[in-house]
């Protein structure tokens, strides 16, 4: 009956990957190229054409040109220099000396520096900005990106975990979330939180005390290995990111700055809005559960109501009446204490199951004799209605709790009688189903309307009555079957009677017993 | 108060009204009757008005039930008859194993009451002195070790005969499980209470006309068994 649960895996989004800063080359290979660009247009120069020395002016040109979208600005000062002096040694007349005779090679050498010079900055300066805007745009992807992966993440650990990979990611480092817990203090609950150790608690601690940030690139705690930033909301602080970053991200922090405080704020709003959620679910709760006790109440109330008139009229009645009349209100008054009993009995193994007290105590019993204390239980209201109980014979050993499955037996015996008209045979049936995985099987059928489809499903939950109900139910008598049932590891199927009416079937463990030697 | 012929019944109880309704029934049949409203009262009623049986709730406000039942047999051999309510299985055999005799589960009806108390007051005979006994259609000859059913003798083994002696002494009081278990397989190796029912379902087999409704040797579901004669 109950729905099979899958174990739910989650699973997270993966992590979206991008580099903040364009790579640089190391300089030591910019000059390398700059030096070997230069020496192979001299070169050529000396092969393909000694005589045009001038118009070679316009080869170190182009050469330093594309050299400058390619090189930082120390090695276009050094392209720019190396490439006159090269010109002016090897290619302009006199070779071998720096020496110029003409005037139109000044004139020429000098122009060639200034234009080198001009169009290598101007070139430099569209490079840094274009990269400059090229950052800014990838961290706000970056931030984009975490915010929506949060949005998307299902549950608050899982947004957790994918913000503080995006952060690992982004920052070349570790982050480890603190939050503050329910007794007030400050703990590492996710990432690697090993790294949040004892040296690192006073920065840690600080942040959150102070609402600033601390530890490293900080005045406060400057010697602590993180960077602590406070995750504020509105005035207050609901915890602590913990940056651990590697030595050659670490040196550039300047420009990580901003993406940092962006990147805390989101998670920040993460938290709070987790926090409200919590909230929101703990007062639902409430509202739920004070709905159903209400609910409890109403049917309580009325279902105490009604054997209490027919005490209250029958015993002021007995005084006046003779005395054949009076057997038959004795007989009214006992029905409506048995009533009274049976109420007072269902609600206190209600609230044995709800508070979660009920211990099964699982001891040997004979099948034949639970059943047998549940019809003598319910004897009273069975007795317009012919009982078959068919068990196999001789005895039958089952390991079960003998107060619970007798209760359990007499719940669904009193459904039977209670929900049939009067006349309507009632069956018993106990043993044995299965072959490889045998279970004891207690099912009670009865001829009655049987139960409306749409309540099989609804049926055992609390407080639950069929609209064609008779009184007298209150509903509670199923949800303690289920109860009781469980607890011992079984469960409780429902279904038709073959042939009209409804049966229920109670299902347990079955373990064969030692055999018991002749003595 | 309590004349010589009349046998004195203390009831211990808190509530007013189960203390009117059972003084009242108990003297209508014929007992006289103390009360008393705590344990504390309770146990000192006991000890100077030293009554043949006591009666006694469970669940009184100053001390436990069971507490009473303690101090109570630490000098006290008076038959002591049990209230409980409904759902208290556990508590119900704690306290027959420290000593009560029989237990009423709350609402009883009249008849079942005092057929309880007939049973406590009941002066229990050596089995020596007895020479036989016949329960319905059952007769046990205990000098020659014999038993019949409806008048054809019945082959009884040896653990089987010790336990419907053992019945028998008992006669209309409860045995939990626990007490058998000692009684029959001794204190130290106990073995699992499926025994016990093995055994007891071989006596129904042998003695009881429809073992699957036994008459005589009754299921007291959870708590043990009770012999009825």
């Amino acid at each position: 009956m109950a729905g099979c649960r899958h174990p739910h895996h989650p699973v997270s989004p993966p992590v979206h990957t991008f580099e903040v800063v364009e790579r640089k080359s190391p300089p030591f290979r910019e000059y390398a190229e700059v030096f070997v660009v230069v020496v192979a247009v001299t070169m050529a120069a000396l092969f393909v054409a000694p005589s045009s020395h001038l118009s070679f002016g316009i080869v170190y040109l182009i050469a330093v040109v594309t050299l400058s979208m390619r090189v930082g600005r120390g090695a276009l000062i050094f392209a720019g220099i190396f490439s006159a002096l090269m010109w002016d040694l090897f290619v302009i007349p006199p070779v071998g000396s720096l020496a110029i005779t003409s005037f139109e090679d000044v004139l020429m050498l000098g122009t060639y520096v200034i234009v080198a010079f001009v169009i290598g900055r101007s070139n430099a300066r569209i490079r840094e900005a274009e990269r400059a805007e090229r950052v800014r745009e990838q961290r706000a992807s970056a931030l984009l990106h975490v915010a929506r992966a949060l949005a998307e993440a299902k549950t608050f650990e899982q947004a957790i975990d994918i913000a503080l990979r995006q952060a690992d990611q982004l920052f070349n480092g570790d982050s480890v979330l603190l939050l503050v817990t329910p007794d007030g203090h400050l703990r590492a609950s996710n990432g690697p939180v090993d790294r949040y150790n004892e040296t690192e608690k006073g920065a840690g601690e600080w942040a959150w005390t102070h609402g600033a940030k601390a530890g490293r690139f900080t005045p406060n705690f400057p010697e602590a290995a993180g960077h602590y930033l406070p995750l504020m909301r509105a005035m207050s602080v609901v915890g602590v990111l913990a940056v651990y970053l590697p030595d050659e991200t670490a040196k550039s922090l300047a420009g990580f700055k901003d993406l940092l405080e962006g990147f805390a704020a989101q998670v920040a709003m993460q938290i709070e809005r987790e926090q409200l959620r919590v909230v929101t679910e703990r007062e639902k709760l409430f509202v739920e559960s004070e709905k159903l006790h209400r609910t409890l109440l109403d049917s309580v109330a009325h279902e105490l109501r009604t054997p209490l008139a027919v005490l209250s009229a029958a015993t002021a009645k007995l005084g006046t009446q003779n005395e054949a009349n009076r057997a038959d209100l004795a007989a009214e008054i006992r029905t409506a204490t048995h009533r009274l009993n049976r109420l007072v009995a269902n609600l206190l193994n209600l609230n044995r199951l709800e508070s979660g007290t009920l211990k099964p105590r699982l001891d040997w019993c004979d099948l034949r004799g639970l059943i047998n204390e549940a019809l003598r239980n319910t004897a009273d209201v069975l007795k317009d209605h012919p009982v078959t109980v068919t068990v196999p014979p001789g005895m039958l050993l089952i390991q079960a709790d003998p107060a619970l499955l007798e209760q359990a037996i007499t719940n669904l015996l009193h459904n039977a009688a209670f929900h049939t008209p009067a006349g309507t045979p009632v069956t018993i049936e106990g043993g044995i189903k299965g072959a490889t995985e045998p279970r004891i099987c207690i099912s009670i059928s009865d001829k009655g309307p049987g139960m409306p489809p749409e309540l099989r499903d609804v049926l055992f939950p609390k407080f639950q009555r069929g609209k064609h109900a008779l009184p007298g139910g209150l509903g509670l008598g199923l949800s303690i079957v289920h109860g009781f049932v469980t607890a011992q590891g079984g469960e409780v199927v429902s279904g038709d009677n073959p042939g009209g009416g409804a049966a229920f079937s109670i299902y347990l463990p079955y373990h064969k017993p030692d055999t018991v030697p002749e003595e | 108060m309590s004349t010589p012929d009349k046998a004195s019944i203390l009831v211990i109880d808190d509530e007013i009204q189960i203390r009117r309704l059972l003084s009242s029934t108990l003297v209508d049949a014929g007992y006289s009757v103390l009360t008393a409203e705590s344990g504390a009262l309770g146990l000192k009623e006991g000890a100077y008005r030293r009554p043949d049986a006591i009666i006694l709730d469970l669940g009184l406000p100053d001390l436990p039930g069971i507490e009473v039942l303690r101090q109570l047999r630490e000098w006290s051999h008076v038959p002591v008859l049990i209230l409980s309510v409904f759902g208290e299985e556990d508590r119900k055999v704690e306290a027959l194993d420290a000593g009560a005799d029989d237990y009423l589960t709350k609402p009883f009806g009249e008849s079942e009451l005092l057929a309880r108390v007939r049973v406590l007051l009941r002066r229990p005979k050596p089995t020596d002195e007895v020479a036989n006994a016949v329960y319905g259609n059952i007769e046990v000859d205990f000098l020659r070790r014999l038993v019949s059913v409806k008048g054809t003798p019945i082959k009884l083994s040896g653990k089987e005969y010790a336990l419907l002696m053992l019945f028998s002494q008992h006669r209309g009081k409860v045995l939990t499980h626990r007490q058998i278990l000692g009684e029959i397989w001794g204190a130290d190796a106990k073995p699992q209470t499926h025994y016990l029912h093995v055994y007891v379902r071989r006596l129904r087999e042998k003695l009881e006309e429809d073992p699957d409704e036994p008459v005589h040797f009754k299921t007291e579901s959870g708590i043990g068994y009770r012999f009825v004669g």
